[in-house]
């Protein structure tokens, strides 16, 4: 036991320094030589932090705020929901409980989880930017796009949760004859629905902030409008934007907590 | 139960409006989908992605675009390090006093005000941070900033300062205060008590975040590379505008080679730090 303790922490001395030297190379990619701040950046700065007292808020421009979310609450909705429908049957075979020959629902499994993987490998945005070029921009296409790589974070957690489940219960169900699929309906599901539910509402907020970045392919919505007003130099614009942005964010945010903090009661 | 089913079904009610609203307000663009024009199109443009009607050799069989596109590549890393160490350095000062129970002198130290008015300042910049995406900062940072891999790793920074904190700050209030308490009866002075027991326990949970974070940074590097300009989000733009799909090809390697490292890397980091393995 002292050995490999002591190894652990000879392993861990290592390791500091290959992180502090990482981080110094790290450093060293950034190009030091020319200036870090650009000229009237430091002007440019203050203004932008000046501009908060006080933010736009003229009547006009609060009603524009509101729609731009909803547009984009609209879109994170929509993503969220597509991205459970995909999720949910995915999570199902990645548990592997689905078939009743072990052989073929561990491969499935492993295929699903691999496909699983792929889909959250790359970034909402990057697949918007890819879909858009291929198919035209269409809120379709975007949705799509945002749904895949919450698909694959749901579709893994959702396998986690069926596999979590206590065996007792499913044994119950198996012994008086059910079907596998019986089994995960009346055994696996309703026991770890309380879980995905409050994960789902979790990864909600999550996608509001990725609907409003969908502005960069051109979906409109408070990404949109924060890129027009950025575009005009109109900081006071930004910061209500902003503020509004941070305002559903804590909103969606207390929901969530609210269904987690009911359903651990 | 009654809350978390009346959310759902609000949700249910939420999702029907959302999708309503896009498919009326904005044409949604099923028809197009549907549409063999629009498969093509799509059809082509995979085809030129791999390179087969081009009458040139497709960059990624080409070693020497490889080893450009390689630079970019490690440029791309080198944010997402500098991203999660710049994290790492604003989160470990602040996270201690955005904790409720460190502030309210739960874990045995004496409130006051300037530890509460430190909780909520330190709060309200957790969630302001975490509230905006990546890209919405990296857009405003480029006003300030030059161009390269500086501001994209500030943009990811700021955000997961937000992200980080807060886990961190809950994972303190949820610590057990034995180990604080009984310091504390020992006559350790509340910066003690921080230091040699708060501070060790929650640890390990910080650097496990910041790990896990270091999975989303590399997939968000390339996002703000489009506006900050630094290492393979420039170059995918441009490759993209110029219509060089094989180059585009060859970066989405890169970019996939990348998540692949990190996260194996993260994980066999998170399990040292664990001591698990």
């Amino acid at each position: 036991m002292g050995g490999r303790e002591l190894k652990l922490l000879e392993s861990r001395r290592l390791l500091t320094l290959l992180l502090a030297g990482v981080f110094l190379w790290s450093l060293s990619t950034v190009d030091w030589r020319g200036p870090i701040i650009h000229t009237g950046g430091l002007a440019a700065f203050l203004d932008f932090l000046a501009s908060l007292f006080p933010p736009e808020l003229s009547p006009g421009f609060l009603g524009l705020a509101l729609s731009a979310s909803w547009q984009t609450l609209a879109y994170a909705v929509a993503g969220i929901t597509l991205a459970v429908l995909i999720g949910f049957p995915l999570g199902v075979i990645a548990s592997g409980s689905v078939s009743g020959s072990i052989r073929t629902g561990l491969g499935l499994a492993v295929a699903v989880r691999l496909i699983l993987a792929a889909m959250r490998s790359i970034h909402e945005l990057v697949w918007a930017v890819l879909f858009v070029a291929a198919f035209g921009l269409s809120s379709l296409t975007v949705i799509l796009a945002l749904a895949l790589p919450y698909s694959g974070i749901l579709g893994r957690i959702y396998g986690e949760l069926f596999n979590q489940v206590p065996e007792g219960p499913l044994r119950a169900l198996r012994a008086s004859g059910a079907s596998p699929f019986r089994v995960l309906l009346y055994g696996r599901l309703p026991m770890a629905l309380p879980d995905m539910l409050g994960y789902t509402f979790y990864r909600l907020e999550c996608a509001i902030r990725s609907a409003a970045i969908m502005s960069f392919v051109g979906i409109r919505g408070l990404g949109y409008e924060i890129q027009l007003s950025l575009h005009d130099l109109l900081f006071d614009q930004v910061w209500t934007l902003l503020l509004f942005m941070v305002g559903m964010v804590v909103l969606v945010d207390m929901w969530s907590s609210r269904v987690r903090r009911s359903l651990v009661s | 139960m009654t809350f978390a089913r009346a959310s759902l079904y609000g949700f249910v009610v939420l999702a029907l409006v959302s999708w309503g609203y896009i498919l009326a307000a904005t044409d949604g663009g099923a028809a197009d989908l549907v549409s063999p024009k629009t498969w093509s199109n799509a059809g082509n443009f995979s085809r030129q992605l791999i390179g087969v009607d081009s009458p040139t050799r497709p960059a990624y069989l080409e070693v020497d675009r490889w080893l450009v596109t390689g630079r970019l590549a490690l440029d791309t890393l080198a944010m997402s390090v500098l991203a999660i160490v710049l994290t790492g350095v604003a989160v470990l000062p602040t996270f201690l006093s955005g904790a409720r129970n460190v502030s309210n002198g739960d874990l045995g130290g004496a409130p006051s005000r300037l530890g509460t008015l430190f909780y909520h300042g330190v709060r309200l910049a957790f969630t302001l941070t975490r509230a905006v995406p990546e890209l919405v900062w990296a857009m405003v940072i480029v006003f300030f900033l030059s161009p390269g891999i500086l501001p994209g790793a500030v943009a990811l920074a700021v955000h997961n300062y937000g992200v980080v904190g807060r886990l961190s700050a809950e994972v303190v209030e949820n610590l057990d205060p034995g180990p604080a308490k009984a310091l504390r009866s020992a006559g350790a002075s509340n910066l003690q008590m921080l230091i040699y027991s708060i501070f060790p326990q929650a640890l390990p949970h910080f650097l496990t975040y910041l790990l896990y974070r270091w999975e989303v940074i590399i997939r968000t590097t390339v996002v703000v590379g489009f506006v900050s300009a630094g290492g393979l989000g420039r170059e995918f733009r441009l490759s993209l505008s110029y219509f060089h799909y094989t180059d585009l090809a060859l970066l989405i390697m890169w970019y996939l080679i990348l998540v692949i490292a990190v996260d194996l890397l993260s994980a066999w980091l998170r399990r040292l730090v664990t001591g698990k393995g």
